[in-house]
Order: structure tokens, then sequence, then C-alpha cells
């Protein structure tokens, strides 16, 4: 199971969805998307808005800007993966502490 | 920051062929018969472990709650035939 793990200014997104094999994992494969083009967005838009490192258990992103378009496209991010979670709830958990 | 590259894969577990949910087994339950036609028997052995009754009990065998068939009195094992296409084992006095 994919964990969201939002805090103050980090988001931590940990685990494996196991919904299914490599390469047809439709849950990780919209996960993915969504945390890739969310960040990437906001890369394009402040490069020093965030910071993200990855490591063994997943992906780990720090917000340091205060950009307003940036923080609305974070948001929307975790809007999207609160619905896949609602859909997938077996493959994926979203907390916002 | 870079840009991070497109990988649709990036949450999945990376494993180079498919997985899958079997691979367990319970152990083996030892079934079958214990004792062979023919062989002396003291009352209260077991002569059969069965699931379902695969062979009936017959003269002076008794038959557990999990269908195991046991002798009720010393003597000899009798494997035997039940109508037409059944089997039942006895144990008849040595």
């Amino acid at each position: 199971m994919i964990k969201v793990i939002k805090s103050k200014n980090t988001i931590e997104i940990l685990g494996h969805a196991l919904y299914d094999d490599y390469g047809k994992d439709i849950v990780c494969a919209s996960t993915s998307c969504i945390f890739i083009t969310s960040i990437n967005a906001c890369i394009r838009i402040d490069k020093d808005f965030l910071t993200y490192e990855e490591n063994k258990d997943g992906m780990k992103i720090t917000i340091k800007g205060h950009n307003k378009d940036c923080l609305i496209i974070i948001d929307n991010m975790l809007d999207l993966l609160e619905e896949l979670a609602n859909e997938y709830k077996d493959y994926i958990k979203v907390r916002r502490n | 920051m870079e840009l991070i590259k497109l990988n649709i894969q990036l949450f999945a577990h990376v494993k180079a062929q498919g997985s899958t949910q079997n691979g367990r087994d319970s152990r083996g339950r030892r079934l079958g018969a214990k004792a062979s036609d023919g062989q002396t028997v003291s009352a209260g052995s077991i002569l059969y472990r069965q699931r379902g009754t695969k062979i009936y009990p017959g003269n002076n065998v008794g038959m557990g709650k999990d269908h195991t068939l046991f002798a009720k009195i010393n003597g000899i094992v009798k494997f035997e035939r039940l109508g037409r296409d059944k089997k039942k084992v006895s144990v008849y006095e040595s």
C-alpha cells in the first residue's frame, strides 16, 4: 500500500501499491503521474519552491517557498491522490496531519 | 531542483517477473491406510485415515467423527467390497 503523509511542510509518499504486476499496476501509474506532474509544474513555476529526495521507501518533498500557484498545485495533487485513495482503498491511503 | 523524469511505475514494486498471490500450501495430512489387509491389530488401533467415507466401517470397526476407521476388537484386518462400487474394512477374530 502507498501511504501519502502530509505534514506541516513535508509530503512523504511511501511504499508500493502492489495492485498488480510491475508494468500493469494502474494505481501506481496514477499515483506516479499525479505526483510527477505536480512536482514538475511547481519546479517550472518556482525552482526554489520545494526540494525532493528519493530513498528506498519512496519520495519525500519539502516545501520551502510560499508561491501561491505552487501551493494550489500541491493542494490539487493531494486532492487527486485522495480521490484515488477513495477508489482504491486497499492500495493507497492519504493522511493530512 | 531538476524536473522529475516521467516514470509511471515510480511507486510500483520493482520485480523482474510477475508475482503471484499463490505459493502457499498446507502440510500433508498423512491420510490413508494405517493397517494392511491380513494384518493382526489390537482393539482401538486406527485402520484408515480419510476425509469423508472413501472406505466404510465393516464388522467390528468403528468410525470417528473425522471418519477415521478403528478396530473394536483384537483381530485380523480385512478390506472388502461394499455393494457395486464401495469398499469397507472389517476386523475378524483371529
